[in-house]
């Protein structure tokens, strides 16, 4: 999904004045972009959801920190990725590996119709976010590390393996 | 014969591939067909419908930036205002029955502790202070927990004191903790 988001600065200033109207209006105009950037990195629908309003909150209460510097779509982007990444790190013992793809596991049946966006949703967390991040975003591995906390090696790793599950499937899918 | 990983791949797709993979993937109809492949999956997922989400949540986050408004305006912390809290306390503890009575005092009680633990916050609550990563984020996860509380607190404030009450306000008391040692632990550590 590519977001082109061009807030006037007027909306903007308001927000940052703590006008209620404007500050609904930029929510209005950043809900479904950040919904959606958090809902392909989470597994969970409430989870996306939830993080979505934690996103929110502290986008109007730090809007006055915004400075202009780039685009605010990319710096509610950061705080929208932060959040989810946080919420994985917290959920890590649910989120690891568990559902990903692997060969004779039960309930990992590929059924003949799958599509991209089942096998994508098949991956954890973890590979989901950084998928999403480097090839959908254009995080770079650097950007992606520091937010996870992790190293560079990590994020390309995670990006292979996720790439191989998701042919692995996605072949399975074709063969079935 | 050997071929290219796929983080070989990506390296290729980024730009930053080894001389040995940039030349193999010239000459190999398989690596090509594999990155070609890469390729397609990622144009897809860019592709792929943007998901909305189902139910509208401004509502709850302007409730909470109201209650977190109001929050900073309240003087919860200073001692008058616990001094008259603990007035109406007595008050309500002799003129009630005794289950409603214990429940209201349990409430009081409970925002006490609350209020407390704001005034405890003040110490520390600077904006502006530098915080690490970690400790901001951490900082800001919680805030963002008590403002959501909050919001759900002003709903309801109106409405009967019960027990469910009483555990709302119990909850923001275990968050104002965290907050509060989150914030501590950050004063000692830059010796403030």
């Amino acid at each position: 999904m590519t977001v082109s988001l061009a807030v006037p600065d007027v909306l903007v200033a308001r927000a940052q004045a703590g006008d209620e109207e404007a500050l609904e209006a930029l929510f209005r105009a950043f809900e479904t972009p950040v919904y959606n950037l958090v809902r392909r990195m989470l597994r969970r629908p409430e989870d996306a959801e939830d993080v979505l309003q934690e996103t929110f909150l502290e986008v109007v209460r730090n809007i006055k920190q915004y400075r202009g510097e780039g685009h605010l779509w990319g710096w509610i982007r950061r705080i929208a990725s932060t959040k989810a990444l946080m919420r994985i790190r917290r959920d890590q013992v649910r989120a690891t590996e568990s559902l990903d793809d692997e060969p004779g596991k039960p309930g990992m049946h590929i059924g003949s119709n799958i599509d991209l966006e089942r096998a994508f949703e098949r991956l954890s967390e973890t590979s989901r976010a950084v998928v999403w991040l480097h090839d959908v975003e254009g995080y770079t591995h650097e950007e992606i590390a520091e937010q996870m906390g992790k190293s560079v090696s990590f994020s390309k790793s995670q990006l292979a393996r996720a790439h191989a599950r998701l042919r692995r499937m996605l072949d399975q899918g074709a063969q079935a | 014969m050997m071929h290219c990983t796929m983080e070989d791949l990506g390296a290729l797709q980024a730009g930053e591939a080894s001389v040995w993979a940039r030349r193999h993937i010239t000459t190999c109809a398989a690596c090509q067909a594999e990155l070609e492949g890469m390729y397609q999956r990622i144009a897809q997922l860019k592709a792929l419908p943007a998901l909305r989400p189902p139910r509208d949540r401004w509502p709850a986050v302007k409730s909470a930036l109201r209650a977190q408004r109001s929050r900073r305006r309240r003087t919860w912390g200073t001692w008058t205002g616990s001094l008259a809290l603990a007035a109406t306390i007595a008050g309500i503890l002799l003129i009630q029955p005794a289950a409603t009575g214990t429940l209201n005092a349990e409430l009081s009680q409970v925002k006490q502790q609350s209020a407390t633990l704001e005034d405890s916050l003040q110490h520390y609550d600077v904006d502006g202070r530098v915080l690490s990563g970690h400790a901001a984020a951490l900082v800001a996860e919680l805030e963002d927990r008590i403002s959501i509380l909050d919001g759900t607190l002003t709903q309801r404030e109106p409405s009967v004191q019960d027990a469910e009450l009483v555990k709302l306000w119990q909850q923001r008391v275990g968050l104002m903790r965290e907050l509060v040692n989150a914030r501590a632990t950050r004063a000692r550590y830059v010796g403030l």
